[in-house]
């Protein structure tokens, strides 16, 4: 696996993670653990996307920033991995 | 006719949860579930429950993705009928 497979890898965990620990916070919003582990989780995923924007590009539109080319529509796609 | 069947059922409801909260401490805990425990105290017959989730241990991310769950205590693959590991 190449190092931007492994980065998505991560980033897809990352979002998983969190996702289970809102579902579990709207249940328990006072849980100190689950939002201390939430403030982790979001921390990494922040600093996963920010390293995969900076080195292979946007991983949603938004994060386009070049005012040349649309770098949104450069390779490959998720389809195209492999 | 007119057949309240669930008339005060709010009412019902509410006691029970007072009534499960009134045994535990009810200041904010570690555990987060504000006193709420699993069950009510009471139970009375005849009526579902949903027990309620307490804070436990966590899988890592990878297991967490593959299992489909954070929650190893909600890992429970359906397994076409019969029974549940």
């Amino acid at each position: 696996m190449n190092e931007r497979n492994i980065l998505l890898g991560k980033i897809k965990k990352y979002d998983f993670t969190l996702k289970e620990l809102d579902l579990y916070l709207d249940t328990h919003p006072n849980c100190r653990r689950a939002l201390a582990m939430f403030r982790k989780y979001k921390e990494l995923r922040e600093n996963a996307v920010g390293e995969y924007t900076r080195r292979f590009g946007p991983v949603v539109p938004e994060q386009v920033n070049d005012t040349e080319h649309w770098t949104w529509v450069d390779d490959p796609w998720p389809w195209e991995r492999r | 006719m007119n057949l309240d069947l669930f008339g005060g059922m709010e009412e019902f409801v509410l006691r029970e949860r007072e009534s499960s909260a009134g045994q535990t401490d009810f200041r904010q805990n570690n555990n987060g579930n504000n006193g709420i425990s699993e069950f009510p105290k009471n139970t009375p017959l005849a009526m579902a429950y949903v027990p309620f989730q307490q804070w436990s241990e966590t899988y890592d991310d990878d297991k967490a993705l593959s299992r489909g769950t954070l929650f190893p205590e909600l890992d429970l693959p359906f397994t076409g009928g019969g029974s549940v590991r």
